[in-house]
């Protein structure tokens, strides 16, 4: 059982050196990006750890290369630079030619709040999900974030994986079929709450001030965003009357887009309401409790939404019997 | 310092030389009639007609068209993708794939052999024709050899207008660094681009200074004398200075077709049949 206190990014890294040690083809390129976890990969393994430098367009080709002649090749950086820098690179050298690197994007989202939009990353899904061959995987937390990289090991293309930073709450306390590609959390049927990531917990909380208001939703945390597994949560959403997603990413493209898509592809007609950050600039400098409350991403806020979402549609089915009276 | 001294090397004899100048003859003739008929680039590749040649025909590159991925085998990238007529009349002549694949499937058709080679086509190591993707993989490809004690070398061509790319300069630092001595570089020096001549628009001057700037062993070649160009790659095959090495080809883009040669519109214009046959014949009777 993994520390609840350990970071998500650290626990994924504990668990790649634990691989590396005995597995010399265990290549780690880093941007000149550090993590506590690191220290003792780069002091035990030094032949398998590269610090290539803020470069990451030579990284993304290097990787390419270094895998070409075998090597298992894991990249590592802050999120928005790892994917928006390079993403020639990423298209052409791994995903074109079906390169199995894992990129390791740390802090996704608003994760950099107090950076600002330089270390946002809130158009990675949108992105890399564009990419054929290539999958994405998103921990909400480190027991799964651990057990990741033996799934990106086993991968025959490459993987984008985006870590949030911090150690939130356990909520993978027993081994899950990772096949599946996603979980649910919280068993409920009035709605279904769908977040990735951080936003899994924004829900349960979420979801429980819903409880408390006769609300009762069902959580679902999509941890592989693609490829999507459609046939079984397709037959999980068949189930539920209406869709909230939650992310911390632009509504271009995101969780919520692929989620509409989803069930667009299925002949599916149900209610969504996607929480996201909208398509503006918002060119601001905060905490990320403050960014969530300028995005209305905050648990009050999206309690409000919910209510008035819910409220609204149960008016105009009420007008609309009304109409055929 | 690597000294390239042409009459000390070990160079091939000179009926074998003459064989070396036929067969680029009769390789810039096979890619003339593919572009005619397909499209392609034809002064890009007329340019790097004798560096490819020379590496491929001479025995410095290791290859086996019959065990494609064999593991002593060198590797070469053609970073500047563009140029893949001339490669497809190469890995076809040596019998990688046979030539009515090029009559069957070159920019036409279903076509595997597509305006930019792809790594699906026997022969070649990887997908290129965007720029500055080249010598980062070529990188990446020889340190993995180096990490693993194996003695291949790797070889890469780039474009002289593919050096404005930033992301080739990461990769030179880079190899420098890691010291990848089995990583051979060549550039194409034809001084145009897509649109003009290349000073009109950047500053690749003193361009040998900023290789050495670099970490990089440096070479100057003229980039169609059969003689200079395997005299150095096989210096640069055989050095010893713990460093990679860049061959700087001074070329002549278009060179062999005296209206094609240094005009920067023949990067993109298609040749007429008129053309062709002027072309043909300045190709079947240069001395």
């Amino acid at each position: 059982m993994i520390d609840s206190k350990i970071h998500m990014r650290d626990a994924f890294l504990d668990s790649l050196y634990e691989f590396a040690k005995s597995d010399r083809n265990i290549i780690l390129i880093s941007n000149d990006f550090g993590a506590p976890a690191l220290d003792s990969f780069r002091r035990e393994l030094p032949m398998q750890f590269i610090n290539a430098g803020i470069s990451e367009q030579n990284i993304i080709s290097v990787a390419a290369g270094l895998t070409l002649k075998g090597k298992k090749t894991f990249v590592y950086s802050i999120a928005s630079f790892i994917t928006l820098r390079c993403y020639e690179q990423i298209k052409i050298d791994l995903c074109v030619m079906k390169i199995p690197v894992t990129i390791i994007g740390v802090g996704p989202g608003y994760a950099y709040d107090v950076d600002g939009p330089t270390h946002h990353a809130t158009e990675d899904i949108a992105i890399m999900r564009a990419l054929a061959n290539m999958q994405i995987l998103c921990p909400s937390d480190s027991h799964l974030a651990a057990s990741f990289v033996k799934e990106t090991l086993k991968s025959e293309i490459p993987t984008y994986v985006r870590i949030d930073r911090g150690a939130p709450p356990i909520l993978y306390r027993k081994s899950t079929n990772l096949k599946k590609g996603f979980s649910v959390i919280l068993e409920g049927k009035d709605l279904c709450i769908i977040g990735c990531g951080i936003t899994v917990h924004i829900a349960m909380d979420v979801a429980r001030m819903l409880k408390e208001k006769g609300i009762n939703p069902k959580v679902v945390d999509l941890y592989r965003l693609k490829p999507i597994n459609k046939f079984e949560l397709v037959k999980i959403l068949k189930m539920v009357r209406k869709i909230f997603t939650i992310e911390e990413h632009t509504i271009n493209g995101g969780l919520g887009s692929l989620i509409v898509e989803l069930l667009v592809d299925a002949s599916m007609t149900l209610p969504v309401k996607r929480c996201a950050v909208s398509d503006e600039l918002l060119y601001a400098y905060g905490t990320r409790d403050m960014l969530h409350c300028a995005r209305r991403l905050d648990k009050e806020s999206l309690v409000r939404t919910v209510e008035e979402w819910v409220l609204e549609s149960e008016s105009s089915k009420n007008n609309r019997y009304s109409r055929r009276r | 310092m690597l000294i390239l001294n042409v009459s000390m090397q070990k160079l091939i004899e000179k009926h074998s030389i003459e064989q070396l100048q036929q067969k680029a003859k009769q390789l810039r003739i096979s890619t003339l009639e593919l572009c005619s008929q397909y499209g392609g680039h034809v002064a890009s590749s007329f340019s790097c007609v004798e560096i490819l040649v020379a590496l491929y025909y001479t025995g410095i590159l290791k290859y086996d068209p019959g065990n494609q991925y064999y593991d002593e085998r060198d590797h070469f990238i053609l970073s500047k993708g563009h140029a893949e007529t001339i490669l497809y009349a190469i890995l076809s002549d040596i019998k990688f794939f046979p030539f009515t694949w090029l009559e069957t499937y070159y920019r036409h058709g279903k076509c595997i052999l597509g305006g930019h080679p792809d790594k699906c086509i026997p022969g070649v190591e990887i997908t290129t024709g965007a720029l500055g993707h080249g010598l980062g993989i070529a990188a990446g490809i020889s340190l993995a050899m180096k990490l693993d004690g194996k003695k291949n070398t790797q070889f890469v061509l780039l474009g002289d207008a593919e050096l404005t790319e930033g992301s080739v300069w990461e990769a030179a630092l880079f190899a420098s660094k890691h010291k990848l001595s089995n990583l051979i570089g060549i550039v194409d020096k034809n001084d145009i681009s897509a649109l003009e001549f290349i000073k009109n628009f950047t500053s690749l001057d003193s361009l040998p200074d900023k290789w050495r700037a670099f970490g990089w062993e440096i070479i100057v070649v003229d980039g169609h004398n059969f003689d200079e160009l395997i005299s150095s790659l096989d210096l640069a095959k055989n050095q010893t200075l713990e460093k990679p090495v860049m061959i700087i080809a001074n070329t002549i883009k278009g060179r062999g077709v005296s209206f094609i040669e240094n005009d920067p519109s023949w990067h993109v214009r298609k040749i007429t049949h008129d053309e062709v046959l002027q072309a043909r014949i300045e190709l079947e009777y240069a001395v």
